[in-house]
């Protein structure tokens, strides 16, 4: 059985911690110990500051929180620039650049992440956590 | 030299000259993140205007850094390195400690 959040918020920096608020909170009720959750909720961070900071002119993003048996999985959902996800490189952490930490961070702290995007048509991220009890 | 940051519910940050030793001690309490990240970088860059030199920042009521604030934290430290000084993280929390060893900038920066 699936239960499943989901808000709409508009495309402004002030907004991405209710998502990260609201991640918490349903993180810590399904059960995740504190450093997973902190993995979670700076995750959802990331992925929201990719729909904020690409979102281009559009007014709203919509992020979604789906409870499936022991995994937490969030979709971001934007519709502004998009990009060529096959044309991003990793970050080169000996001589980091000032941005481009986004998709490593949410890569190293989550599971599973999918990103899904085009140019002109914007970026879905799709990211999983499993609760192990 | 004492210089009081401004504020906003989500960072506040406090800003001193250690006259004795020469370097900007700065403690950031609450979060860094695309929000206020354009504020620390603004007030960051106008200490090294005053004064160029070591950064020493105290992270004991940092609760949260995302990669916006990290950037702000690289673009600092590239200006700094123009000068032969450095940023120094203290008292950082486990999650910020996490943070900064998953993107390898604990190496980056002096840890204490």
């Amino acid at each position: 059985m699936k239960d499943c959040i989901s808000l709409t918020l508009p495309t402004k920096s002030e907004y991405v911690s209710v998502a990260r608020l609201t991640a918490s909170v349903v993180a810590n009720n399904m059960g995740f110990d504190i450093e997973s959750i902190e993995d979670i909720k700076v995750a959802v961070g990331e992925a929201c500051n990719n729909a904020v900071l690409h979102g281009a002119c559009q007014e709203d993003f919509e992020i979604s929180f789906l409870i499936e048996n022991s995994e937490f999985i969030v979709e971001v959902l934007d519709c502004g620039n998009g990009f060529s996800v096959d044309e991003y490189n990793e970050p080169d952490l000996m001589n980091p650049g000032e941005n481009g930490l986004g998709i490593f961070i949410m890569r190293s702290l989550m599971d599973d992440v999918t990103v899904k995007s085009e140019v002109g048509q914007g970026t879905k991220i799709r990211m999983v956590k499993r609760l192990v009890v | 030299m004492n210089v009081k940051g401004g504020s906003t519910m989500s960072l506040k940050m406090n800003k001193v000259f250690q006259d004795m030793d020469q370097f900007w001690s700065v403690e950031l309490i609450g979060d860094v993140d695309i929000q206020t990240s354009g504020r620390l970088k603004e007030e960051l860059n106008q200490l090294l205007d005053q004064k160029e030199c070591d950064i020493n920042i105290d992270c004991a009521n940092l609760s949260y850094i995302d990669s916006t604030g990290l950037g702000v934290l690289i673009g600092v430290l590239k200006r700094v390195k123009k000068s032969e000084n450095n940023i120094l993280i203290t008292n950082a929390q486990q999650n910020i400690l996490k943070l900064l060893k998953i993107t390898g900038l604990d190496k980056i920066f002096v840890m204490k």
